[in-house]
């Protein structure tokens, strides 16, 4: 008789809630036509359950075998981790996407029939990103981007009825595809050189063996940097960013930046510290040159848009600089904080781009804020807090976030990246209060804005985490301690 | 009860925001008179301290232990002037600011916060704790000059903000490089201030820090050639920023020089007292050739700024017992004259809504208690023995000239330069006979505006001829600044530098 192998469900509970919870919407929506707020409260109780779950397996996790540095376990084959890293990502990416749900809901709602599709759709990019990050094998991480990537194109499609709507989902979907072409190249590469497609399993052959030529396993490395940098919008690969933030429909932005990003850099993560650590002398100079580009062209390109959309697509630019400075200085810890930091703020930022200018128009020039200190004091407040939230200015958790990562990069030998971070951080500054000073100083006799109770449960959540992690980090930061990759 | 000190200016900005915003005749009053509070705690606080070296009143809680940050405060003679100077201009400062109609709530809010963050600048003894005050104190004063300032406000205000969150981004990569430095030499993470002065530095990397540190103080303070935000600033803000702005928030400047570049980077500042004290007398005398053809009486207070820091710049870079002592009891002085300059230069655009020198004139015949005032004040910052100013000028003078004679040679010129610009701004606004209608029919200080100037007026008189008041609890902690530098460099302070020097030949001893 053959030992079937014990299989731990528990590691992939969370994704099959997550697939099950997509295909109820759409089943749902077909059988019974229900209003939009059955839906939502399916899609709601789906990630409740998924974060439910991963709760679980962050115990789980924390008592099993050690690896490395952390706890965790090796599921499948070596197919996918149980370990905190991953466990902490996913947690993230389950809470940007309930308030990705809330902020959007107006829009959702307004969706009509089609509501569930783009609902369903956001369940399924959460699962595909949730894959991601629990990946070991390079191919299953490759699955898990293609089914969040392709689920976001089609999300940033949804309002097929407005030109810009189809410019940037067309965009970012040529754009996209070409990015994990390049990806999955560089993973073919990869295996070329080693042999092996599991991180893990990379980083013991690197550690066992002497290559002799590199040269595969290094190209392979540079595309899995370039199609995941694509991924992040880092700079040189974000030209795409811009035009898909400004085009797709403004309820479901900021979900769609946050999950890219929170994925995209805990599977760089991954690949490039736990895989290919010891080859760290060759990519950390092409990190933290990417980083550096970043965040200088994020910052200043930033300064110079009219459109507050773009502008956040640019500052997103520079946020991906500003935590590729995190992995140049080699700290999972202060890379998640920042994640997870930088992903409720960038939510709760397009909420208020989506209550001010409506949820599925794509222009949201900053002239329409002027003056919202009077229009709407709660819109006005929030987002002065989140952006300099965003701008890092001590007490809130962006300084906290940010000066993790300075101080990891400095004390790895990065000191140059660091003075260029602290420089591109007052450029940032500058594009951050002049939105401020368009809502503060300006006066305006435009009418008062209207926010729907659902963004403001999102701003109050972005808001007070800002705050809360800006004043006693520890909250947040001891979670991402223990949250090591294995 | 230093903790308190900071939480009480916070836990008024709450009380005043719990008033609804219709009743806008509460906000003011009450915001005065919350922020007497502070004042009183101060005044205890210089009450009981002891005139001794090192930090009294001590607190320390952990914040983040992984990071080695903490919650710890303490004062000493070099902190203690300031924050008593702080606590006494907030409640002046908002009694000065009636003419504010436009959402007076949040204008007390921001005082009031901007209170807490600079009373915590003084206070903290960890970096980490220093920069975040150092830093959120950028965003009240952001907003006091560039939603309740005049026309240019918003470019003020970015200007403002961008200068000196330039020099602080430099700054903080300086703490970092501190503190990593720190974790590699000792294996364990820390900002105290007092462990971070143990990091034994490389000659380079410490010149290094020191550039980056002095020139984040150096933008605040602000020093020759990076003084340019400084007028704009100025004359934009309300009166009450003015006065905050002059009377505390430059001071951080010098304070931090004095507190952080002295102590963490002895052997730097040795090497970079010329430098520094050339740039400080640049400052002094470029800031009163430029204030004597100011057109505008605000602008000629502001650039008088500029030339009175020169001076106290010049006394912390002396090095000498003198000239650390003037520039710590000047900072006070300088915060309470010239923090009353811009008071009554308010007080007379409230009355005629310019600040333009020609369009005044002859306003001794019709205002004769604000001239006297305004003499008073012009006096104190000249330097007249028997003000306060004279005090700190002498001190920075005589310190400086044992170890910078050059230097010291020409900053006294500046004494009389300020002489210049001040009487001759004087004559032409206050003497002769008031020619212009509008003057002619101007009314003379109210009982709530006299009552603004008088306890500084008092102060200005009790430190001119009683400058031991405050002298005795500062000179242990200048001394102890002084005893660190010779300890850890070649440095010695020349004789009769010392103040052992002078009271050994004194015969007090």
């Amino acid at each position: 008789m053959i030992p079937t192998p014990e299989i731990s469900w528990i590691a992939i509970l969370p994704e099959i809630v997550l697939a099950v919870g997509a295909a109820l919407v759409l089943l749902v929506e077909v059988q019974w036509k229900p209003n939009a707020g059955t839906l939502g409260m399916v899609a709601a109780v789906t990630v409740v359950f998924a974060a439910a779950f991963s709760v679980l397996q962050w115990f789980q996790a924390a008592d099993e075998v050690t690896f490395g540095d952390g706890t965790g376990l090796i599921v499948f084959s070596g197919l996918v981790l149980m370990d905190g890293f991953a466990v902490f990502g996913r947690f993230a990416l389950l809470a940007v996407t309930g308030f990705g749900l809330l902020a959007g809901w107006q829009y959702l709602e307004g969706l009509g029939r089609r509501g569930a599709e783009a609902i369903a759709m956001l369940l399924l990019a959460t699962t595909g990103f949730s894959i991601m990050v629990a990946s070991n094998n390079l191919v299953m991480m490759f699955l898990g981007l293609e089914v969040g990537s392709i689920a976001l194109y089609v999300l940033a499609g949804m309002s097929r009825e407005r030109a810009r709507s189809d410019e940037a989902a067309i965009k970012y979907f040529l754009l996209g595809s070409f990015a994990s072409a390049i990806f999955v190249y560089g993973v073919a590469l990869l295996f070329a050189g080693t042999g092996q497609l599991e991180i893990l399993e990379i980083r013991r052959f690197l550690a066992q063996n002497v290559v002799l030529s590199p040269a595969v396993i290094l190209i392979g490395l540079g595309l899995v940097i370039v199609g995941l940098g694509f991924k992040v919008s880092a700079a040189p690969f974000h030209s795409w960013a811009p035009d898909v933030y400004q085009g797709a429909p403004g309820g479901v932005v900021g979900y769609m930046a946050a999950m890219a990003k929170i994925a995209g850099f805990v599977a760089m993560f991954r690949i490039l510290l736990t895989g290919l650590g010891s080859l760290e002398l060759r990519w950390l100079p092409i990190a933290a040159g990417i980083a550096a580009l970043s965040m200088l062209l994020g910052s200043t390109l930033a300064l110079v848009q009219g459109d507050v959309r773009r502008m956040l697509a640019y500052s997103g630019v520079a946020h991906a600089g500003f935590i590729m400075t995190g992995v140049v200085g080699g700290s999972s810890t202060s890379v998640l904080f920042y994640l997870a930091v930088y992903a409720l703020q960038l939510v709760g930022s397009f909420a208020v781009v989506a209550a001010v200018s409506g949820p599925a128009n794509s222009e949201s020039p900053i002239d329409s804020y002027r003056g919202l200190y009077r229009r709407s004091p709660v819109l006005a407040v929030s987002f002065a807090i989140l952006l300099l939230g965003m701008a890092g200015l001590p007490v809130t958790s962006g300084f906290i976030a940010k000066f993790g990562v300075f101080a990891d990069a400095w004390s790895n030998g990065f000191e140059w990246l660091v003075v260029v971070a602290v420089l591109a951080s007052v450029i940032a500054f500058a594009f951050y209060l002049r939105i401020i000073v368009v809502m503060y100083m300006d006066e305006s006799d435009v009418a008062d804005v209207a926010v729907s109770s659902t963004i403001r449960l999102v701003l109050a959540a972005a808001v007070v985490s800002t705050i809360v992690w800006g004043v006693l980090p520890g909250s947040l930061l001891d979670l991402a301690a223990d949250a090591l990759p294995l | 009860m230093l903790t308190w000190l900071i939480l009480l200016p916070v836990a008024s900005a709450f009380v005043v925001a719990l008033v609804p915003r219709r009743r806008t005749e509460v906000h003011l009053p009450l915001g005065v008179a919350l922020s007497v509070l502070p004042l009183a705690l101060a005044a205890y606080v210089f009450y009981v301290f002891e005139p001794v070296a090192g930090y009294q009143f001590t607190e320390s809680q952990t914040w983040y232990e992984p990071w080695g940050i903490s919650w710890s405060l303490g004062i000493d003679g070099i902190s203690l002037p300031m924050v008593l100077l702080t606590t006494l201009l907030v409640p002046i400062a908002l009694g000065a600011s009636t003419s504010i109609t436009k959402r007076p709530k949040e204008f007390v809010v921001n005082t009031l916060l901007l209170e807490a963050g600079m009373i915590g600048v003084f206070l903290s003894l960890d970096l980490f704790l220093f920069f975040i005050f150092f830093e959120v104190i950028l965003v009240p004063m952001y907003f006091i000059i560039g939603i309740w300032g005049s026309e240019r406000r918003v470019y003020a205000a970015m200007k403002f903000f961008i200068y000196t969150a330039f020099g602080s981004a430099l700054m903080l990569a300086g703490i970092i490089a501190l503190a990593v430095t720190h974790a590699d030499q000792f294996g364990n993470a820390s900002f105290a201030l007092s462990d971070l002065m143990g990091v034994e530095l490389g000659p380079g990397a410490e010149r290094w820090l020191f550039a980056a540190f002095a020139i984040a103080f150096a933008i605040k303070v602000p020093l020759f050639p990076l003084h340019t935000w400084l007028p704009d600033a100025h004359t934009e803000a309300p009166t009450a920023g003015s006065i905050l702005l002059a009377g505390v928030l430059l001071k951080l400047g010098t304070y931090g020089l004095l507190r952080f570049n002295l102590s963490l980077f002895p052997g730097a500042s040795v090497d970079a007292i010329w430098i520094m004290g050339a740039l400080a007398v640049v400052g002094v005398i470029y800031g009163a050739v430029v204030a004597i053809v100011q057109p505008d009486l605000k602008k000629l207070v502001a650039y008088s700024s500029v030339s009175h820091l020169g001076f106290i710049v010049l006394g912390i870079f002396a090095l000498t017992s003198g000239g650390l002592q003037g520039a710590v009891i000047q900072n006070v002085n300088h915060g309470l004259t010239t923090g009353a300059l811009f008071l009554l230069v308010g007080m007379i655009y409230e009355r005629r809504h310019t600040k333009q020198i020609s369009e005044l004139g002859g306003l001794r015949k019709v205002m004769p208690i604000y001239a006297g005032f305004f003499l008073f004040m012009i006096f104190a910052s000249i330097g007249l023995p028997g003000l306060n100013g004279f005090v700190g000028e002498f001190l920075i003078l005589i310190g400086s000239f044992a170890s910078l004679p050059v230097l010291a040679v020409i900053a006294a010129s500046g004494v009389i330069l300020a002489a210049i610009y001040l009487l001759w701004a004087y004559e032409r606004v206050f003497t002769g006979v008031p020619d212009r209608e509008e003057n002619r029919a101007l009314s003379d200080l109210t009982l709530r505006e006299v009552s603004l100037l008088a306890p500084m007026a008092a102060l200005v008189l009790v430190l001119g001829l009683y400058p031991a008041v405050l002298l005795d609890k500062i000179a242990p902690s200048t001394e102890s600044v002084l005893d660190h530098i010779e300890a850890n460099t070649d440095y010695r302070v020349p004789e009769p530098g010392r103040l052992a020097d002078v009271y050994v030949a004194g015969g007090q001893r």
